[in-house]
């Protein structure tokens, strides 16, 4: 202080010094911050092209626990997804009473499950999520899900449970009702992905509806899942 | 395929301007209510037709449907619309196929398994003109 009232022209140049130190070290942060970020996107980016060039599917980097959902099965029973740990487990969300969409989709997920060796089937699960639990319950998912392969389950839920899972992985689904005033007839409008959770009870991979029919391919996505890519 | 041409009702050869291919029903199972009629059709004519429907032995109703495909929040999301016709100009092909437009077969009265045949009429306009088809029934897509 006293130093400042003695001499009093250096004190605007150590201040303005000051300032541009001040100045400097500010940009060096940012620029070091800004690098960091930059190598850690980087980083990212080679990490999911790595595992997306492995696959057919849509990868999801880095996957995460998959949503444990709580439902009941086509026999009536509690189930839930965390108890298929160990099996490679591919399911999609839909309803019995969809004439095209859903078949497909169950018809094609029975081609990728027989496509699988036969030694590696037992390591694969397949599940059909109704949308629609208010028509679907269990004793109709199980006459109509394990047509398209005995192995498959069909599960339903409360409306909250569907909602819950729907939500944990990005399901929309609406009911549109186009003919008459019969409040029972009505399709339902929902996104048409198939997911796959792996052994390890991440959700790996997500395929979208028009994927599903190279079989091969798909098949080979699970292969490499259950050796463990 | 055999395409038998619907007796006296249909003039001077529908069926040689619309070439119907690869007709196949999904076998459903036996709870399903509905389900789906796929095929090619081409229009080698010089006139515009539209699918307006069908009739089957083994479905009260036959409506052609299409497919809406609406992105959100880059989800998309699949939905059926029916419509009253699907247009097929001269020189253009329609395909009805999985996840498409296609010909649903509502209120099933019989679930006819895979390798059965069944008998499926499809109309067009104008003038209401009738093409039978022998459909085989597969459970995939063939």
């Amino acid at each position: 202080m006293s130093k400042t009232l003695s001499n009093p022209e250096a004190a605007p140049l150590t201040d303005s010094r000051r300032a541009r130190v001040g100045w400097r070290v500010y940009l060096t942060v940012v620029a070091i911050l800004f690098a960091l970020l930059c190598a850690f996107l980087i980083t990212r980016y080679t990490e999911y092209r790595k595992v997306q060039e492995k696959f057919y599917g849509q990868t999801l980097v880095p996957a995460n626990e998959a949503f444990d959902f709580h439902m009941v099965d086509q026999e009536g029973r509690p189930f839930q997804l965390s108890q298929l740990r160990g099996k490679t487990v591919l399911f999609s969300f839909g309803f019995t009473h969809c004439p095209n969409v859903c078949p497909t989709t169950l018809a094609e997920l029975a081609k990728v499950y027989h496509t699988v060796p036969e030694k590696d089937r037992q390591l694969v699960q397949i599940l059909f999520v109704t949308i629609d639990p208010a028509r679907d319950r269990a004793d109709k998912l199980k006459e109509y899900v394990p047509y398209f392969d005995p192995s498959f389950i069909g599960l339903t839920g409360s409306a909250d449970q569907i909602a819950q899972a729907a939500k944990a992985y990005g399901v929309s689904y609406e009911k549109q009702h186009n003919t008459g005033d019969d409040p029972d007839v009505y399709f339902m409008n929902h996104s048409a992905y198939t997911y796959l959770v792996g052994p390890d009870g991440k959700w790996r991979i997500l395929y979208g509806f028009d994927q599903l029919n190279e079989t091969e391919k798909v098949a080979g996505d699970v292969e490499r899942i259950i050796h463990g890519y | 395929m055999p395409i038998l041409i619907s007796g006296f009702l249909c003039s001077a050869g529908i069926a040689d301007e619309l070439k119907i291919e690869k007709a196949w029903i999904q076998s459903v199972p036996p709870t399903a209510d509905a389900t789906a009629a796929y095929m090619i059709i081409r229009n080698t004519g010089t006139q515009p037709f539209v699918l307006v429907g069908g009739s089957s032995p083994i479905a009260k109703e036959i409506q052609p449907m299409v497919t809406t495909r609406v992105k959100q929040n880059g989800n998309e999301i699949l939905g059926m619309g029916s419509v009253d016709k699907l247009e097929i100009e001269p020189g253009a092909t329609l395909v009805l196929k999985p996840g498409g437009n296609h010909l649903m077969l509502m209120d099933l009265l019989s679930h006819p398994k895979e390798g059965e045949r069944v008998k499926l009429t499809i109309r067009f306009d104008p003038g209401n003109k009738a093409i039978d088809l022998d459909v085989p029934i597969y459970k995939q897509a063939p």
